[in-house]
């Protein structure tokens, strides 16, 4: 409905639309991929490596078997988009590759701002004239952000009233409780005329912080918002960020304060964040760790499930009322269980399935939106092998990496991955938590692109009709 | 569960190692096998007569010659060996321009590629036959990427040879203008656009150091041709428009012929553009 009540965003979609037409025409198409994914969901390494083996396949490498058959051979070059006088940083796949292949490795940081990069595609055209028009080419735009911003799309469409009761809902939820106590305590005691005191305000803020920290830290929680209280990116703590839930937000003094601070960084994560970038796009993959948040635990894990199912409402009601009518929106999306390399080939059937129960109401959203879903598993970066391990006298499909502090080789029999969300006597046996492997040799150039389990099906699922 | 390896406990564990450049190494596709059509062997056959024949005949000529007289025979071996130096120089130079595309192409694949010594050499052997891009040998030996060497010749010498083939290709709309205006026949014009076309083509590839001899001409004929006839279906357009726009008999037969002129002239533009666009090491885009 907002696009109707919006005669500029009406235009912005028909401008949009008629150049996506244009350029498809043209055969000079662009296609935003939409890379989200929770905190720690591993989108940094993702994109490090989909840009890794598109540039090598480009070169000629077989690093993705399964889009070179989706693009029938035509495709003949990858190409980097030369940086212009764009005002968000470059996303830098050297950097991340270089990193990855020093002695000691080192795994990329928590990303804490936006970056982008765009890869041209250069196609042979198909059909018997296709030679006399040259080559085609597709060009994929693509973003790197901090995951904890995602949760602040949901928040959009709250007022400071609705989202202080949700948000308060979730704190007092018995699992989150030893994070989130004493931050209670002080908001419940707090009156409801409470006066507009920036000490108040400080004080509060300072004790919601920690307790969103100890929720993403130590109970592995991801629903938590503000995203920027948890990574406020480079630009540091600014005043609007020193808002908090409170039980009784009517008032006039503190509340009124702590609301317009709300609604303030709302319409600035709307105008710097999600309208930029997240408005419009064509290709998604939703990445999600089904391993980190099994191991977190049962209420960690519909803690996940929640949150994937409020950012794919939002991303729908941000898609353009005559995209949607054109079908020019989001067309393809894809759900990626991330770290399959963690358990054996086995099992990876099972994290796909247990996926797919996970997001059955991201895939329903994303459904009526139009576009077509499909659930996948892979590594992006494949930093085990496999093996056998002998489990009670008998063997047992395991993997082999070695560690990443430790630097010493080991077999690691993750435990049994669930097919469908786990019955409660699961969650007794507390589910195996999963070192952290090193990644294997690679080159640092990146030449040949690097080792992963299949990104290719996936690309050629997301992108392969394009091409 | 975990459970560290007895032998690897003492000391660090090499990091694994798939093979994975091997694995994913290009693998050149299988060669296609090379077979003669009818009419390349009926021609190779005919030349092989001709050339093989005459060279018999004239070998027993001189020798005839020679039976008759030292001086005749030495001045009939001179006019024999004179005859086919000249034949072979020919097929030499069709040789060397043919093989000039060849290694317009390997240069061409490099780039695509990103193989950086191989885009080095064949640009460095290209900036020696070309008097624009002498001076920029030591850049070119000392880049340290593909990307580099890319942008070290579009910035440099392929912008001046970029701007000459231009110049070539407005004096040649320019003629062609001029032609099309005054020429009594149809027939006529199309055969003078013809030849200036072939000209042109020629003049931009000697720019770019490829000197074309008939086969390389019409080699690269079959490259511009493809980009060229693209345009055409604009033309047809553009001449229909403007006799359609004008409906006075006199002022239709005029501005008929002038959109004839123009459409040659904007021709010969495309054409020197495409042909610059053949000629280059660097692929495009």
């Amino acid at each position: 409905m907002a696009s109707l009540l919006d005669p500029f965003g009406l235009l912005r979609d028909l401008a949009a639309g008629t150049e996506q037409i244009g350029r498809a025409l043209i055969g000079q198409e662009r296609v935003r991929l939409a890379v989200t994914g929770l905190t720690r969901a591993g989108k940094t390494v993702f994109l490090t490596s989909l840009v890794a083996n598109l540039l090598a396949a480009g070169r000629g490498s077989r690093t993705l078997p399964a889009l070179e058959q989706a693009a029938g051979g035509r495709l003949r070059a990858v190409r980097l988009v030369p940086a212009g006088v764009e005002s968000v940083p470059r996303f830098d796949v050297h950097a991340h590759l270089e990193a990855l292949a020093r002695d000691p490795p080192a795994w990329p940081d928590r990303t804490e701002d936006l970056s982008t990069l765009e890869l041209t595609l250069e196609l042979d055209r198909q059909g018997m004239f296709g030679s006399l028009l040259g080559t085609r080419t597709v060009t994929l735009e693509l973003l790197d952000y901090p995951g904890e911003w995602l949760l602040d799309l949901p928040m959009l469409d709250q007022d400071y009233a609705a989202w202080s009761r949700e948000t308060l809902a979730r704190l007092r939820a018995p699992e989150r409780l030893p994070a989130t106590r004493e931050f209670l305590a002080f908001a419940d005691a707090l009156p409801e005329d409470a006066p507009a005191e920036e000490a108040l305000a400080r004080r509060g803020h300072a004790l919601y912080r920690e307790a969103l920290r100890g929720c993403r830290d130590r109970l592995g929680f991801r629903f938590l918002q503000p995203g920027r209280v948890l990574n406020p990116g480079p630009r540091g703590e600014a005043p609007l960020l020193w808002f908090f839930p409170l039980p009784r937000p009517g008032g006039t003094g503190l509340a009124g304060l702590l609301a317009r601070r709300h609604a303030a960084y709302v319409a600035e994560q709307r105008e710097r964040f999600f309208e930029p970038f997240f408005r419009r796009f064509h290709r998604q993959a939703v990445l999600v760790d089904v391993l980190g948040a099994l191991h977190a635990g049962e209420a960690a894990f519909a803690d996940t499930a929640e949150a994937l199912g409020a950012i794919a409402a939002s991303l729908r009601q941000g898609t353009g009322l005559l995209e949607r009518l054109l079908g020019l929106g989001t067309t393809r999306t894809a759900f990626v269980a991330t770290k399959a390399d963690h358990v054996p080939a086995r099992q990876r059937e099972a994290l796909t399935a247990l996926l797919g129960h996970l997001v059955q109401a991201p895939q329903a959203s994303a459904a009526v939106a139009g576009a077509v879903t499909a659930v996948h598993a892979l590594a992006a970066i494949r930093c085990t092998e496999e093996d056998v391990v002998s489990l009670e006298g008998r063997p047992v499909g395991a993997v082999r990496g070695v560690l990443l502090k430790e630097g010493r080789s080991a077999k690691v029999y993750p435990g049994e991955v669930p097919m469908r969300p786990p019955e409660p006597g699961f969650w007794q046996h507390a589910f195996f938590e999963m070192p952290a492997f090193q990644p294997p040799r690679l080159d640092p150039a990146g030449g040949s692109g690097v080792p992963h389990l299949g990104l290719d099906a996936l690309l050629a699922w997301l992108i392969g009709d394009l091409l | 569960m975990i459970l560290e390896e007895e032998a690897e406990r003492d000391r660090p564990a090499p990091r694994l190692d798939f093979g994975w450049e091997q694995a994913v190494a290009p693998v050149a596709p299988a060669p296609k096998p090379r077979r003669w059509s009818g009419l390349g062997r009926l021609a190779a056959g005919a030349g092989v007569l001709i050339l093989g024949l005459s060279a018999l005949e004239s070998f027993n000529f001189v020798a005839a010659q020679f039976e008759r007289g030292a001086a005749l025979g030495l001045l009939t071996l001179g006019v024999v060996v004179a005859g086919f130096g000249l034949i072979l120089s020919a097929g030499w130079a069709e040789l060397r321009g043919l093989l000039a595309l060849r290694s317009v192409d390997r240069a061409r694949a490099a780039f695509a590629r990103g193989d950086l010594e191989a885009a080095r050499a064949e640009a460095v052997r290209w900036a020696g036959g070309v008097e624009e891009a002498a001076s920029l040998q030591p850049a070119l030996r000392e880049a340290r990427s593909v990307e580099e060497l890319r942008a070290l010749l579009l910035a440099g010498p392929l912008r001046t040879l970029e701007a000459r083939a231009a110049t070539l290709g407005r004096n040649a709309a320019v003629q062609s203008f001029a032609v099309t205006a005054i020429s009594p026949s149809p027939a006529l014009d199309a055969l003078i656009f013809a030849w200036r076309g072939v000209r042109l083509l020629r003049q931009v590839a000697a720019l770019h150091g490829v000197r074309p001899g008939i086969a390389a001409t019409l080699a690269l004929m079959r490259r511009t041709l493809f980009d060229a006839a693209t345009v055409a279906a604009t033309d047809i357009a553009v001449d229909a428009a403007a006799r359609a726009l004008l409906t006075n008999p006199l002022m239709q037969k005029f501005a008929g012929e002038a959109a004839a002129g123009a459409v040659a002239a904007r021709r010969m533009l495309r054409l020197s553009r495409a042909a610059a666009e053949a000629c280059r090491p660097v692929p495009p885009g």
